[in-house]
């Protein structure tokens, strides 16, 4: 067995002997069936036999909850049969009310396309007449008037969903009809996007309620630690829970690998994640690599298909990246090969993620902690789907946090799962949704309050103020020139999408903020193994020209960031120091970039860009004088200390919120605003905030208590990037000095408070932060 | 936050504004607009906001007055042009279909010449022949019914949506029971609808009311207004480009405020059939363009369509109601073009019937 030859592998291989800290096996499972309340119609019991399918306990479950008419959100793991846990009484509704409809939502194309599949072999084998279709952004024109009259099940995203609901009126049939809008894997929509999804799900409510419809809700999300809470949030619907699972599975071992067991770390996690690859495809193991970055994916892939090339260039060939920015064509051949087995090791970013069906895997590497638990899990569950044996590594990096469960393996077997947010109170995202609304149907400031919260009139007056919407006898009416729709974007990030063009052809396309870090003039990019260069970036046009080069560098943004406080809502003492919750406007420049050859920097240039702005929401600390005192007293770099401590800080946050690191930003200064006071800013990085810093400020002692373990407890000597570095650190990780850092996070975390988040601290008295 | 949306709003343009000359970039969109045509405009409604500051609304549109229906309130402005229409010979017009044996389903232009030739002359003679009777009964039957509807259904079943064919059964209506329709608006979809220019004719003469929005909430009341106009049953709605703009736009502002739909009432888009006519002929389909090289029709200070938007903000935020003047009367000048055009068109196809 494969999978037993590489265990001995790692065991026997002074190399990799030494890296693997711990192994956690899941002993194999046998499958626990149940029996539906009442038996399903012929035709879906026939199609039950012929798929010779036994229905799981948590599949029996999830049908009678639905047919009861409950909003169910199915918790489930990988491949435990969750759509059919819903296909089934979708379409045994579909029998019996011949008006009924149903949306499929999916956050991607390549998961509408599967589904679609599904549900055409269901109707056909069923005869159960849903036609099922996909509506998007690819459907052409000439198909769509049918689809809307015809397809009683329509597959969909968000996206398209977004720009659909203004058209409602040529949607009648379909809305009027609706009686189920199942989204799977719901847990995508968290944080930014999860709330715009929050408000496109509530103007889809309210045109079914102007229908006279009542769809019912069916979530599948990865195992997260608030399921009803979340889909409470995401739909504003009451929900019940399926979270037994019956579903059978293999042995499963899970390993710890640690590259820095020893403090140094030889190669970078990167080669090592090339190294354990190869080795797996070698022994003929189908393996999925998942990648922190878009770019590590094409290195990883460019550094394993070299290596396997001494051996021979079928090999070479088995081994393939794939990643969210390809276009379709592109992704529909590598999906094809990886199932029909030609492929043997997939590197990826998070796009397959997803739940695509690709068939049984046998291992899964993940390269670097994905910054969620719930990733963790779902990107290991892709190992062992057919309830073989299967095999995960988790490879660390010289990141704090990936470095903190290595020396913990308890703390990352056993910790609770993170809870994800969905916060319905960002006023950028409100706001906007109410515009996409009042161009929708008229907006009623007292009963749409069910879905605009209690604070829609005072968004109504302020939009009233600058001649967005009126106010009429029938509601209020959007009166903007533009599209409401055209000026909301999803996923938060305003402003205009770049294209990237190589000799006039389309190579994929990237939001602002991404296009300025990582396509600015001279930036070194990787697409599909091959290196190109920028050599042109058009703000007017929104255009950026490439061509292809062959450079051994790669290039790294350098990011100024400066902010002022709007407004303190709300401050406390913690261990004596001021900490303060509030409005901030960050302004963000790029400045220039690193050339880096390896680990080493082989150069910097400057780089003349328009600064990016925001408002959003930060706590922040500021230290008492004696403090900062104390720090040079001690010959320490006050600076550094402060900054080694926003990193890490920033570092530990995912530990206790769930949130991408991309999603907060920090800034740290020795003389801050009137009083020239030591601060420390941890902020989120998008308009108006999303919840982040406000539940940080909730738990801070803890946070504070955990940064403070990391540094202390770190081998290293002046700071390194398992603890103080940081990874995105637009500074280029300079000022810093460790021991001013352990010196002020001790001050502050002086109280430990272990294991996870704690109350509010209400101890100390409330004080006004100037 | 209203003014970061608003700001965002104002960048979202439905058109762009190119350089003068540039050709080059009208293959590419159908919404630009050359620099000197929007520098143009912009002058001219300085120029307005000058005029008529401190005018009245009904200083301004002497003639108008309000008009109350159950949607509430909106401003309506009515005048009349003279206009000639040809005549229409509906017995010659109804042999000629009658002779027409491409209408039966299975017959195509050569098929139909063979049949003539073996003397299978009128869509009756095809009763004797053995293969199309069916086909040919189901043809006779929808005419003998006299039903403008059914005939232009039938005819439309075999012609082209364009072909002069399918324009000629406006014949079958009554000239009364055209309505022609222009609307201007605050933008391409899921925006209102400001104005509402409904022409018809009434002694000889077309009758162009205009229902004037003097806020976005009267636009319930100028929809009810212009939806009055189709409550005969023999109505006929006459167009330029309605079928893509702006019957499926007053269909989405019905819906929007649940008022139920325009639906059921025969249209012809007069842009199809001068698309056919001139499209070899004439660089240029718009209206504007049109007029100008068929009706001979010059426009003195006319605005730029894309930029009706602009200049209703302005009034709505400003309160004068000086940028309205070139917007109501662009819109009345559409409105009587729109009837010219259909009538010089179908005069076009009665001569040939």
């Amino acid at each position: 067995m494969a999978i037993a030859d590489l265990l001995l592998l790692l065991d026997a291989n002074p190399v990799y002997r030494n890296r693997v800290v711990h192994k956690d096996v899941v002993r194999q499972a046998e499958a626990q069936y149940g029996a539906l309340r009442m038996p399903l119609s012929s035709s879906l019991a026939a199609y039950l036999n012929h798929k010779r399918i036994r229905l799981y306990s948590h599949q029996c479950d999830a049908i009678d909850h639905i047919r009861a008419g409950k909003n169910v959100i199915i918790t489930t793991p990988t491949a435990s049969g969750k759509t059919l846990a819903f296909n089934l009484p979708v379409f045994e509704k579909m029998e019996m009310d011949p008006d009924a409809r149903s949306l499929y939502l999916y956050p991607t194309k390549a998961l509408s396309n599967d589904q679609l599949t599904t549900l055409e072999q269901m109707a056909k084998f069923t005869g159960i007449s849903t036609k099922p279709a996909i509506y998007d952004g690819d459907t052409p024109q000439s198909k769509r008037a049918a689809i809307r009259d015809n397809a009683r099940i329509i597959v969909s995203n968000p996206y398209e969903l977004h720009q659909v609901l203004s058209w409602h009126a040529k949607w009648r049939p379909f809305f009027s009809g609706l009686r189920f809008i199942v989204i799977d894997e719901a847990h995508r929509y968290r944080g930014i996007f999860g709330s715009h999804i929050a408000f496109l799900l509530r103007r889809l409510l309210r045109l079914c309620l102007f229908y006279g419809s009542k769809p019912q809700f069916v979530l599948s999300t990865a195992t997260i630690a608030n399921p009803v809470e979340f889909a409470g949030n995401l739909t504003g619907q009451p929900f019940d829970l399926i979270h037994e699972d019956g579903s059978p599975h293999g042995r499963k071992t899970f390993v710890l690998y640690n590259p820095f067991y020893d403090g140094i770390g030889e190669r970078s996690g990167h080669q090592e994640t090339k190294d354990l690859l190869l080795s797996c495809v070698k022994e003929n193991l189908q393996t999925l690599c998942f990648t922190g970055s878009r770019k590590m994916a094409e290195l990883v892939t460019l550094w394993a298909r070299e290596d396997a090339r001494h051996i021979s260039s079928r090999l070479a060939d088995s081994i393939s990246a794939y990643r969210a920015g390809y276009l379709p064509e592109e992704r529909r051949v590598i999906e094809r090969q990886l199932k029909e087995g030609s492929v043997k090791g997939i590197v990826s970013t998070n796009a397959l993620e997803l739940g695509i069906d690709i068939g049984s895997l046998d291992a899964v590497i993940i390269s670097g902690f994905p910054g969620t638990m719930m990733s963790t899990r779902q990107q290991a569950g892709r190992a062992g789907r057919n309830g073989t044996e299967s095999l995960a590594v988790l490879i660390a990096m010289a990141n704090p946090l990936d470095q903190y469960f290595m020396n913990h393996p308890d703390r990352f077997f056993s910790r609770p799962h993170e809870h994800a947010i969905v916060d319905t109170r960002n006023p950028y995202i409100v706001s906007g949704h109410l515009l996409c609304a009042a161009a929708e149907l008229p907006v009623n400031d007292v009963t749409d309050t069910v879905f605009f919260g209690e604070s829609l009139s005072s968004f109504l007056a302020d939009l009233s103020t600058h001649d967005l919407v009126r106010k009429t006898s029938r509601g209020w009416v959007y009166s903007g020139r533009g599209r409401a729709a055209d000026a909301v974007q999803l996923d938060g990030i305003p402003g205009p999408t770049f294209r990237i063009v190589c000799k006039g052809k389309l190579l994929e396309t990237m939001d602002r903020g991404q296009a300025f870090r990582e396509a600015h003039k001279g930036a070194i990019m990787l697409h599909q193994g091959v290196t190109y260069v920028v050599n042109e970036m058009d703000l007017e046009t929104h255009t950026v020209r490439v061509s292809e080069t062959d450079v051994d560098y790669y290039t790294q943004p350098l990011k100024e960031a400066s902010l002022s406080v709007l407004e303190t809502i709300e401050s406390h003492l913690v261990n004596g120091m001021k900490c303060a919750f509030g409005d901030v406007e960050v302004t963000e420049t790029i400045t220039g970039y690193k050339i880096k050859h390896k680990d080493t920097i082989i150069g910097v240039e400057p780089l003349t860009l328009p600064p990016l702005t925001f408002r959003t929401k930060a706590f922040w600390i500021i230290l008492p004088d004696h403090i900062g005192q104390k720090v040079i007293a001690a010959g320490h770099d006050l600076p550094g200390g402060l900054h080694g401590a926003e990193h890490a800080i920033i570092a530990l946050m995912p530990l206790h919120v769930m949130c991408d690191r991309w999603d907060i930003g920090g800034l740290s200064s020795p003389v801050f605003g009137e009083n020239s006071e030591p601060v420390i800013f941890v902020y989120d990085a998008c308009e108006g905030g999303i919840g982040l810093a406000e539940k940080a400020y909730e738990v801070l002692p803890a946070l504070l208590t955990s940064a403070h373990e990391l540094v202390r407890d770190c081998t290293c000597e002046k700071g390194c990037p398992s603890c103080i570095y940081s990874p995105k650190c637009g500074n280029d990780n300079q000022p810093l000095d460790k021991d001013a850092t352990i010196l002020i996070l001790g001050e502050l975390g002086r109280e430990p408070e272990k294991n996870g988040p704690c109350p509010p601290c209400l101890s100390g008295q409330e004080i006004t932060v100037p | 936050m209203g003014a970061l949306w608003q700001q965002r709003m104002d960048s979202l343009r439905d058109y762009e504004v190119v350089r003068d000359g540039n050709v080059f970039a009208t293959n590419f969109s159908n919404n630009i607009l050359f620099s000197s045509e929007y520098n143009g405009a912009r002058q001219y409604l300085n120029n307005l906001l000058k005029r008529y500051d401190g005018s009245s609304f009904d200083g301004v549109f002497c003639g108008g007055r309000e008009h109350a229906n159950e949607g509430g309130t909106c401003y309506l402005l009515e005048s009349r042009e003279p206009m000639v229409y040809p005549a229409f010979d509906q017995d010659r017009y109804l042999a000629e279909i009658l002779g027409d044996l491409t209408l039966v389903h299975g017959i195509g232009k050569v098929t139909e010449k063979r049949l003539k030739i073996r003397g299978y002359r009128t869509l009756h003679d095809l009763m004797e022949h053995p293969k199309f009777r069916s086909n040919a009964q189901r043809a006779i039957g929808c005419l003998s019914t006299g039903s403008s509807g059914k005939i232009t259904e039938l005819i439309c079943s075999r012609y082209a949506k364009s072909h002069p064919q399918v324009l000629a059964t406006a014949g079958l209506h009554e000239p009364g029971d055209y309505v022609f329709l222009d609307i201007e608006t605050l933008g391409l979809f899921s925006r209102p609808i400001i104005l509402f220019g409904v022409g018809f004719l009434e002694h000889g003469e077309l009758v162009v009311r205009q229902y004037l929005l003097r806020d976005i909430a009267e636009e319930p009341a100028a929809l009810l207004a212009t939806m009055d106009h189709f409550s005969s049953v023999h109505s006929a709605l006459v167009t330029f480009n309605g079928k893509a703009f702006d019957a499926p736009y007053i269909s989405d502002r019905l819906a929007y405020y649940g008022m139920g739909a325009l639906t059921g009432i025969p249209h012809f888009d007069v842009l199809h059939f001068s698309r056919r006519r001139w499209k070899d002929e004439l660089p240029s389909l718009r209206l504007s363009a049109l007029e100008k090289e068929i009706l001979g029709v010059h426009r003195d200070e006319d605005i730029p369509g894309q930029m009706v938007p602009e200049f209703y903000e302005t009034y709505l935020r400003s309160g004068n109601c000086g940028p309205l003047v070139p917007v109501v009367e662009h819109n009345r000048q559409d409105v009587v073009s729109l009837a010219r055009l259909f009538f010089h068109l179908l005069g076009e196809v009665y001569g040939h019937c």
